[in-house]
């Protein structure tokens, strides 16, 4: 069955409600239900994604449309593992509220999505590389979130709350550090050179770096907690500029291999 | 700042000495030369830098600013230093030449900063030394321990680094190529175009262009093989790339662009990759350390 962007809509607002549903079983302590019903809202984004794969006979990893559904599908993901391991009955909110925002952007958005893939991206590091690092930035997403919410609380933030975010980033920053290296490992293997200083290869030190300022703060004794959240905050604003910024910089116009549309 | 221990702020105040520094080489002796670390000079100073990062571990009971460059309050300015020049790199259009934004790659502070903190990397992996108890210290040990590998080695590795290209003819082997500042240099082999492939889409935007190529190595047994984008041939240490072709003859183009690249220090380099690669995997699989008690 032929599945294209026109069919998005049907997969994803299904998705969104089951997620919402089980955003309220969480908030409601019913664990199986906020499972089942997150569960199976990835089940039926997922077959989207599948369907429109093999629709147009490559990974969906080019446009930035493409990389917004997979994004679509790690957040609930990322949330659902956050609630495993700790049972915070707000952690989906966030998770469904910021797949929400993505699902927008591409209902609202249509852009033209062309079907070929060009030989630099025939590779087998494609979709490893654009994967993992899309499951780093939804757990990187979840953790700039949970500083959000950690600085603008009215108490103060427990301990358990500060290493859920460090877990968080811990591991996000894991995926990131393989997004990184798989680039330069593909790199090698395209163009000759595993680390060029193109634009989105700066920008992706700069991000890795100011995690890793993140992550060395935190262990100095006696070290600010609000500054270190800070910290979190500006550093995704960093990836935010990797991500899709360096498409708009006047700098990168027409240097960058990896700006895509 | 003389009988408290050292803080954060000694650290920013280091680096910023080291801009400091930085800008006064570039006003006095210029840019950074990196083509002066050609073998066997990048590994002398490989040798000197590591020797310097094993006195200063020795000497660290001694010397208290020995002891500070291992700490996380050295640690993290520097990384904020470097963060705060890669960005001025990041937002500024790089080239040849013009001004200091436009080559950060030879801009004294920028260098600097950067071996300041491949130094604090050095000394973190010989603080945390074998005593690796825990997953968390198995994990900074093998991500200090890859990314000082991998920083060190692509850095001096670089000028030992041939970029070449050629154009590879049906019927006419060819064993010279152009190198980056355009002067011809002679391969250890000859090439010769047997069959350029072209498939396109129904669209007409390129689906595979590949050359299927003839290699004959001096003195050594004549190799066929394709070279795919994604897929370098290999010959006598070079890798061979398909980079072009002759765009107005398309599919029928009969010559095809090669660009060769030997890169001698790119097994350390890949070192230096593996090991932050198994960091990741156990950072992934336990998480955060515990982080310690922090101001409210």
């Amino acid at each position: 069955m032929m599945v294209t962007w026109e069919h998005f809509a049907y997969f994803a607002i299904p998705a969104l409600l089951l997620w919402a549903a089980g955003t309220y079983a969480a908030w409601r302590k019913k664990t199986v239900l906020a499972y089942a019903a997150t569960g199976a809202g990835l089940a039926v984004f997922a077959a989207f994604i599948l369907a429109f794969w093999m629709t147009i006979e490559r990974p969906p990893l080019r446009t930035m449309g493409e990389t917004r559904l997979w994004y679509s599908l790690f957040l609930p993901t990322a949330g659902l593992m956050v609630y495993s391991r700790w049972k915070y009955k707000w952690i989906l909110s966030f998770s469904t509220l910021m797949a929400l925002i993505f699902i927008m952007v591409n209902l609202m958005k249509p852009e033209i999505h062309s079907k070929t893939l060009m030989p630099a991206l025939q590779s087998p590091w494609f979709a490893p590389h654009v994967i993992v690092y899309m499951f780093a930035y939804a757990l990187l997403g979840a953790a700039t979130v949970m500083a959000l919410y950690l600085l603008l609380k009215k108490t103060p933030p427990t301990n358990e709350e500060y290493e859920i975010t460090d877990n968080l980033v811990y591991v996000g920053f894991a995926f990131m550090t393989f997004g990184m290296l798989f680039g330069a490992l593909w790199a090698k293997e395209a163009w000759g050179h595993y680390w060029g200083w193109d634009p989105k290869e700066t920008w992706a030190a700069i991000t890795w770096l100011s995690y890793l300022v993140y992550i060395h703060y935190r262990r100095i004794a006696d070290h600010h907690a609000r500054t270190a959240l800070w910290v979190l905050l500006v550093s995704f604003a960093l990836l935010q500029m990797c991500w899709w910024g360096i498409n708009y910089l006047p700098s990168a116009q027409g240097t960058s291999v990896h700006t895509y549309s | 700042m003389q009988n408290k221990p050292w803080t954060m702020k000694e650290g920013f105040l280091a680096g910023g000495g080291l801009i400091v520094a930085g800008l006064l080489m570039q006003w006095s002796i210029g840019p950074t030369a990196w083509d002066v670390f050609a073998w066997p000079v990048n590994s002398i100073a490989l040798a000197v830098f590591t020797a310097m990062i094993a006195g200063i571990h020795l000497c660290r009971g001694k010397v208290r600013a020995f002891r500070f460059l291992s700490t996380y309050q050295a640690a993290v300015p520097a990384m904020c230093y470097v963060v705060a020049l890669t960005i001025i790199m990041g937002l500024t259009r790089q080239e040849e030449h013009g001004r200091w934004t436009d080559n950060m790659l030879t801009f004294w502070p920028f260098v600097l900063t950067y071996v300041y903190m491949a130094l604090i990397v050095g000394l973190a992996v010989l603080k945390g030394g074998l005593r690796l108890k825990s997953p968390g210290k198995l994990t900074a040990a093998l991500m200090h321990l890859g990314l000082f590998i991998t920083m060190t080695t692509a850095t001096l590795g670089n000028a030992d680094m041939q970029r070449v290209k050629m154009i590879a003819a049906i019927g006419e082997p060819e064993w010279r190529a152009l190198d980056e500042k355009g002067h011809v240099r002679e391969l250890p082999m000859k090439i010769e175009l047997k069959r350029f492939i072209m498939e396109t889409y129904d669209d007409g935007s390129p689906k595979r262009f590949a050359s299927e190529i003839e290699i004959l190595p001096k003195g050594g047994e004549r190799l066929q093989a394709t070279v795919d984008v994604n897929k370098p041939a290999e010959a006598e240490g070079w890798k061979i790339y398909q980079y072009g072709y002759d765009t107005e003859m398309g599919a029928r183009s009969n010559i095809t662009i090669l660009e060769l690249v030997s890169d001698p220090w790119l097994p350390y380099v890949y070192t230096g990759i593996y090991l932050m690669l198994a960091g990741g995997l156990l950072m992934m699989v336990t998480g955060a350390r515990k982080g310690k008690e922090a101001k409210r």
